[in-house]
């Protein structure tokens, strides 16, 4: 293999990492502040590729906006979901078990409704970028995944910014840190909740808005990326977005450098390996070795 | 403990297990007959998922990886005479078991959600495995052939047989210490390895058990069916199906994970023949319901409505409606919600 | 003959901080907040692994043993924020304790068993509610009852009279002092001078995670250094609550 190859294989593998991490921020936000872990983020992922879909072919408009307007209306829908089912959960530190079938009932339900709005063929968008190429020097890059790596990561940057430089943010982090102080000191963490929540939908259907420009799907399709940004969540921490950023590329890394010698079919079976090998050694993820460097410094 | 109901408690399901016994004598149309081993079927791999779900409170949506492992193992030593049927089914439940173990050790050591959901990804690994692999048939499948004849009702009674033997195993174990390691572990791993349980080894062997049981499930449909493959049996519907009937029956409870399935059944018939695009739906809207109304599922809910009859019985019009701290003694293990129904 | 329990060493919270306990003594640690009490006892239970150091029960090394083996060495604890099972009954939380204790007692036996030592604390009426009915106070002599029930020779008891009232603390510290005349240990971490004073044969007083005191507590409060260190401490003597 030659050094122009790995050269290929590594910035292919960033601009994955970069599509991993906007899915799963939003999964890792909606736990750091309601210890929830959306199993129904696969089902918005889904809507936000649908809904992209929809402003592709009726308004014609280009796939990357299309996927940022998408955000925003994943946004209000992951806040009305908050209203009409998620805030009735019971409150805890920890993770419950109601949470989870909720939300596992909650994907259920989407998908179906995904099946009767859109039937179960595949779709994709194309555009005539779909196959335009970059070269910087022996990389090849193809545009779209370009395009589609500088929209998310914008998205992730302004996410940290939000976080850490607004009110909302600050309460978010609050929040996260240790709930019952939040709301002494006034936080509504119901508020919060509800925010946080839509914005966590919010991501999770921009990646979907954004994966549905590289890859067809149809409404099944968020299983294999919901186990992925398990992955990634487990190896980068759960609670912050550095943490993620890491997780995806060691996940994304991990997955373009197997293909080599594996056929595609048993790429999960790999990324899903990597997580047991993870748990087995670090039951923390990465992020606790990285907690424990930055102790000892 | 208590003596006077256990009369009425072992009535009732005698008399269901006679009437089973004796329907086909009466006359059963061959597609009633079918209709009850489906459900025998998913009884057990119901039954089994409430021991580890229900009662240790540790939710698996990857059981179908036993069910498959139990359909392959079952299909490919029936196949041409092997070994005899009864014999392949023990086998696959044991198989299955062996599985459940080595999932188990990496996967125990997660609690909750992340457990679920590392089922979810063995689960789909060991589907996409089973696709690729020649010896199993790969993505076209097995075929069982077998020299007997085919004979429904021995299927019927072998399933039967099971299935009251996993109630049983469920009674017993709810019954003793087993199953009260199960539930402190449910309530609070760490308070009960303080007193003395041993969580990882508990969960280790509930897991096992409930894989036996689904494995024995799976080699019971797949000689059935006589033919398999591996979207069907390790397909991620399974997994749903199987953690969907416990919960709607009623989780860590004997009779709730029976009557389940028997809800479920009848849904899946009157789904296919009405509304089949709707499947998902009606699933998933039943299970969000019941998280939020009514988290003891429908045992949890005819329990209820019994103490609010007696106690209308009691004291007449104007009964307070709260529940007594001995009446809320009967809820089943699940967090105090505020859920809008409350 | 002699329960020792020798204890050196451990993670920054806790320093160097060795102790010997006789059988039936019911030993104190005391200390100001931040002190490494709770460290040091969690290390005991098994909660937490020393980063070096032994812990040797009747002359065996115990030291790491997770919780539940620490139970068969006879090793009990109750919890400083009680953890009940909740949606169980009271006497089913007993009877947890009776079946994963020491003894093992079979299906026949633990029910009587879990009732008499719901009988000694007290809380027999309760026996058929669900646990998280109770009032804090009950749910400390729960905790006690539960942790009983695996027959320990060796009890834990974290801050057991945290939240009680006067009334309450009187008659745990009573309790505690039939359960030492059955023969039990009793290692207590308490906040309430008064409660430790009261009842321990030995204390030792950790400050900074380090040992600065060990002795009977009528020694322990003229110390100087207890009184400069943990101020409160009454100089004049000790009243029985």
């Amino acid at each position: 293999m030659t050094l122009a190859d790995i050269a290929n294989l590594v910035v292919a593998a960033v601009l994955l990492a970069g599509i991993y991490a906007v899915m799963s921020v939003g999964m890792t936000v909606i736990y750091g502040v309601m210890k929830i872990v959306n199993l129904a983020h696969a089902g918005f992922m889904m809507l936000g590729a649908y809904i992209a879909l929809e402003f592709f072919e009726r308004l014609h408009l280009d796939p990357i906006l299309a996927a940022l307007a998408t955000f925003p209306i994943m946004v209000i829908v992951g806040g009305f979901v908050h209203f009409t089912l998620v805030r009735w959960l019971p409150r805890s530190d920890q993770p419950t078990l109601p949470s989870l079938l909720l939300m596992f009932g909650l994907w259920l339900v989407l998908q179906n409704l995904g099946y009767l709005i859109w039937g179960n063929t595949d779709r994709s968008i194309f555009t005539p970028r779909t196959f335009d190429v970059i070269h910087l020097g022996p990389v090849v890059i193809p545009t779209i995944r370009l395009y589609v790596f500088i929209a998310g990561l914008g998205c992730v940057l302004l996410l940290e910014a939000l976080l850490n430089w607004t009110w909302f943010g600050r309460a978010l982090r609050a929040l996260v840190q240790n709930p019952y102080a939040g709301r002494i000191v006034g936080i509504d963490d119901e508020k919060i909740a509800g925010l946080t929540f839509g914005l966590g939908i919010g991501f999770a259907g921009l990646a979907g808005a954004l994966l549905a420009s590289l890859y067809s799907f149809n409404p099944d399709f968020g299983r294999p990326f919901l186990i992925r940004a398990f992955v990634i969540i487990v190896l980068g921490g759960l609670e912050s977005v550095s943490g993620v950023a890491i997780g995806a590329l060691v996940l994304a890394l991990v997955e373009t450098f197997t293909i080599i010698w594996l056929p595609a079919g048993y790429q999960l079976a790999i990324s899903f390996g990597l997580l047991v090998l993870v748990l087995i050694v670090l039951p923390g993820g990465i992020a606790s070795l990285l907690g424990r460097v930055r102790r000892l410094a | 403990m208590k003596s006077r109901s256990l009369r009425w408690q072992f009535l009732l399901p005698a008399i269901l297990l006679a009437g089973l016994l004796v329907l086909p004598e009466v006359g059963l149309s061959p597609n009633a007959l079918r209709l009850l081993f489906v459900s025998f079927v998913w009884i057990i791999a119901s039954l089994a998922w409430n021991l580890l779900g229900g009662y240790a409170g540790q939710v698996s949506f990857g059981f179908a990886v036993f069910n498959g492992i139990g359909a392959y193992v079952a299909a490919m030593l029936i196949d041409n005479g092997r070994l005899h049927p009864y014999l392949a089914f023990l086998a696959a439940g044991v198989a299955a078991a062996i599985a459940s173990v080595l999932i188990g050790l990496p996967t125990f050591r997660l609690r909750g959600p992340y457990f679920a959901i590392a089922t979810i990804g063995v689960s789909e690994a060991i589907r996409v495995v089973a696709t690729n692999v020649d010896f199993t048939g790969g993505a076209s499948g097995y075929r069982i052939t077998e020299s007997r004849q085919f004979n429904q009702l021995e299927h019927y009674y072998c399933a039967m047989f099971v299935a009251a033997v996993a109630v049983a195993t469920t009674y017993l174990i709810s019954r003793h210490k087993f199953g009260l390691g199960l539930m402190a572990i449910n309530q609070d791993e760490d308070a009960a390895a303080d007193s003395g349980v041993n969580p990882f080894a508990y969960k280790l062997k509930a897991h096992a058990i409930a894989a036996f049981f689904t494995g024995i499930a799976g080699g019971l449909f797949a000689r059935y069916a006589a033919y398999i493959h591996p979207n069907g049996v390790f397909g991620f519907h399974n997994s749903v199906q199987i953690l969907l009937m416990p919960v709607i029956g009623g989780l860590g409870t004997v009779w709730g994970p029976v009557l389940g399935g028997v809800v479920v059944g009848v849904i899946e018939e009157e789904i296919v023949a009405y509304f089949p695009q709707a499947h998902l739906l009606i699933y998933g809207g039943l299970l969000i319901i019941i998280v939020l109304f009514e988290p003891g599922g429908i045992v949890g809910g005819l329990r209820r409505l019994a103490r609010w009859i007696r106690r209308v019985l009691e004291r007449g019009p104007g009964t307070p409606a709260a529940d007594t701290p001995s009446e809320q003694a009967d809820e089943v293990l699940w967090g105090t919600g505020s859920g809008p129904g409350r | 003959m002699n329960k020792l329990t020798k204890f050196f060493g451990g993670l920054a919270a806790v320093r160097d901080v060795s102790f010997e306990v006789r059988r039936g003594q019911i030993f104190g640690f005391i200390g100001p907040n931040g002190a490494g009490k709770t460290t040091l006892f969690s290390m005991i239970a098994g909660a937490q692994k020393p980063t070096s150091g032994q812990i040797i029960c009747r002359g065996k090394d115990v030291t790491g043993l997770r919780s539940f083996r620490l139970i068969h060495e006879g090793i009990a604890r109750t919890h400083q924020v009680v953890r009940p099972f909740r949606n169980m009954t009271v006497l089913e939380n007993v009877e947890v304790g009776a079946y994963f204790g020491r003894q093992g007692a079979d299906h026949k036996s633990v029910p009587e068993k879990a009732m008499e030592i719901l009988r000694s604390v007290g809380l027999q009426d309760y026996a058929d509610t669900p646990a998280y009915v109770l009032s804090v106070g009950n749910h400390k002599k729960l905790e006690v009852a539960r942790a009983l029930a695996t027959g320990p020779e060796i009890l834990l008891c974290d801050e057991i009279c945290g939240g009680l009232t006067h009334a309450e603390t009187a008659a745990m510290l009573e309790l505690l002092r039939q359960i030492r005349d059955r023969g039990v240990t009793i290692l207590y971490v308490e906040h309430d001078v008064k409660a430790i004073t009261a009842i321990c044969d030995r204390i030792l007083v950790l400050n900074y995670g380090q040992k600065l005191a060990e002795d009977t507590p009528e020694q322990v409060q003229l110390d100087p250094a207890v009184i400069e260190a943990y101020l409160g401490v009454a100089p004049k003597g000790w009243d029985n609550a």
